[in-house]
């Protein structure tokens, strides 16, 4: 039997964070925008790059590989890589992955990133596979109903959520809302004009039960951060972010027989998981980052990482629980992948760290200790992901 | 395989799935059933996921169901489907089993709810290849 109490709990840290410009043609290609994002994240980390020795990412035949990237630091051995196919089921994976092999030793200095050219590239609006090349193998059975989109896959689970609990288009709007207001005064945010429910009723069908402001940008750009132990940490320009818990695995896709119902949160199979890696319950969270390629999984990560019971999520976004200045649980505190950008999911994380080290201005929540940051909820791929940060 | 951008919703098969594209394009749906503890499985898959037995048999699914989600899709994902959209792809609970979920277009111009009746209704694209697509079990559209 597993046992996740057995996680490295707080021995790795996030010691710097980097990015480029998020926006919707980068005029640069994907590995100029992985170097700068990697460049920027170790610096930030008052680090060199000479001290790399783990690189992590993840894609769809949309990005650069670690190996070309270790190349071009002159990197001449790599301890450890991770070089995931998928997308944001797995944006949360690599920072458990690389806190294990920091914690065991076998390396000493990770780098996550990820960068892609998602609009002025190979766009990520539908082809679900990004830039053509390796397909999963159970696209088969879908893009024959021309069912090819991750849109329509989490759009059918939401249908479904609103014929068995009464979830309405305006509970939807609301997340939409949310994430968009809480762009407003992030610099980094692609989306800064207010959005009302009027606007957001009036946005275009892209599959019904979405409408556009359901679904969440294409962007082009990057996101790095860098891992070391928490011993070595200490000794470097910025508070500590440390991985208290991860895990990653299991979700609920419709070629995945066992499952009968859509409406149960594939978060929920890794939640415990998650919060038995961290030591710590739903109630400790002090804000959240949570995987909004689209308006439904927000609420549905709400109901499986155990915030709200199934279906009493509504009544809650109605009391402004999840309001970034007054809220309960601060949640997409950037605006999020609906309204700050599309870094498949990594956006989220830079986003946690300079909220835990205070750095985060107009944004800063007051109670910004203990962050849920996670990826994709698994309806697509059939993984999900997500890891508990807590400033040291 | 830069056709497969082209036309994106054609299946490309495998050893492993070709019987059940080849079974649509003579009309039918087949699924694998389990001799050993009587399971469907949905997609093909190598064993049973139930009991991992290496005996699964294709067999002829009564295939009727009914509609438990759908969505209607307006934007066009593929150049071969722009000629559709708005389309709705409807996902039937299969008669044979509770988590036997599968997603098709909905070719029967009806009123779409949950519980709907629908049958298989497979197109024929190759001699090797169908899609499965669905239709009303009546015509009129009545649950």
């Amino acid at each position: 039997m597993s046992d996740f109490k057995r996680f490295p709990r707080g021995q790795v840290a996030i010691v710097g964070i980097g990015c480029t410009e998020f926006s919707r043609d980068s005029g640069v290609g994907v590995f100029t925008l992985a170097t700068r994002a990697v460049k920027n994240a170790v610096a930030d980390a008052g680090l060199q790059p000479d001290d790399v020795d783990g690189l992590c990412t993840f894609g769809v035949n949309d990005s650069i590989a670690p190996n070309i990237l270790a190349q071009a630091f002159g990197i001449k051995s790599l301890s450890f890589y991770v070089d995931q196919f998928y997308g944001g089921s797995v944006s949360l994976s690599m920072v458990g992955q690389a806190t294990l092999a920091l914690a065991s030793g076998v390396a000493d200095c990770v780098v996550c990133y990820r960068a892609l050219n998602g609009r002025s590239g190979a766009r990520v609006n539908g082809s679900g596979a990004g830039g053509g090349g390796r397909l999963p193998w159970d696209m088969q059975f879908k893009v024959s109903a021309g069912y090819i989109a991750p849109s329509q896959e989490i759009a059918m689970a939401a249908r479904a959520h609103m014929l068995k609990y009464g979830t309405t288009s305006e509970d939807f709007g609301r997340i939409a809302i949310l994430s968009r207001t809480h762009a407003l005064d992030n610099d980094r945010a692609m989306m800064r004009t207010p959005m009302t429910m009027d606007d957001y009723l009036a946005s275009r069908w892209i599959v019904d039960p979405f409408r556009k402001f359901d679904c969440c940008l294409e962007t082009d750009g990057a996101v790095a951060f860098v891992l070391v132990r928490a011993d070595r940490a200490k000794d470097l320009p910025h508070r500590p972010v440390l991985v208290q818990g991860a895990a990653w695995g299991g979700g609920i896709t419709v070629v995945n027989n066992g499952h009968s119902d859509i409406t149960e949160s594939p978060a929920k199979p890794i939640a415990d998981r998650l919060y038995a890696s961290a030591g710590l319950g739903p109630s400790d969270m002090e804000f959240a980052e949570l995987y909004d390629c689209f308006t439904y999984n927000v609420l549905s990560q709400i109901e499986g990482y155990g915030f709200a019971d199934p279906g009493g999520v509504p009544d809650k976004l109605r009391d402004g629980a999840f309001d970034r200045a007054s809220g309960s649980l601060p949640l997409n505190t950037h605006g999020g992948l609906l309204s700050e950008g599309y870094i498949h999911g990594l956006n989220h994380v830079y986003e946690a760290v300079e909220q835990i080290r205070g750095e985060a201005g107009h944004r800063q929540v007051d109670r910004h200790d203990v962050a849920l940051v996670t990826g994709q909820l698994g309806y697509v791929s059939g993984y999900s992901s997500a890891a508990v940060l807590v400033g040291a | 395989m830069s056709d497969v951008t082209a036309r994106r919703t054609i299946p490309v098969p495998d050893r492993d799935s070709a019987p059940y594209w080849a079974a649509l394009a003579a009309g039918q749906l087949v699924l694998q059933h389990c001799p050993d503890c009587g399971r469907w499985t949905w997609p093909a898959r190598p064993i049973c996921s139930g009991c991992h037995g290496d005996n699964l048999e294709w067999q002829a699914s009564g295939g009727t169901g009914e509609v438990y989600s759908w969505v209607v899709t307006h934007q066009p994902y593929a150049p071969d489907l722009a000629a559709l959209v708005p389309y709705p792809i409807v996902l039937v609970r299969l008669d044979e089993q509770e988590d036997l979920l599968i997603p098709g277009r909905l070719v029967s111009d009806v009123e779409i709810e949950q519980g709907l009746r629908v049958r298989a209704a497979p197109e024929r694209v190759t001699d090797d290849i169908g899609l499965l697509n669905w239709e009303a079990e009546d015509p009129a559209g009545q649950a």
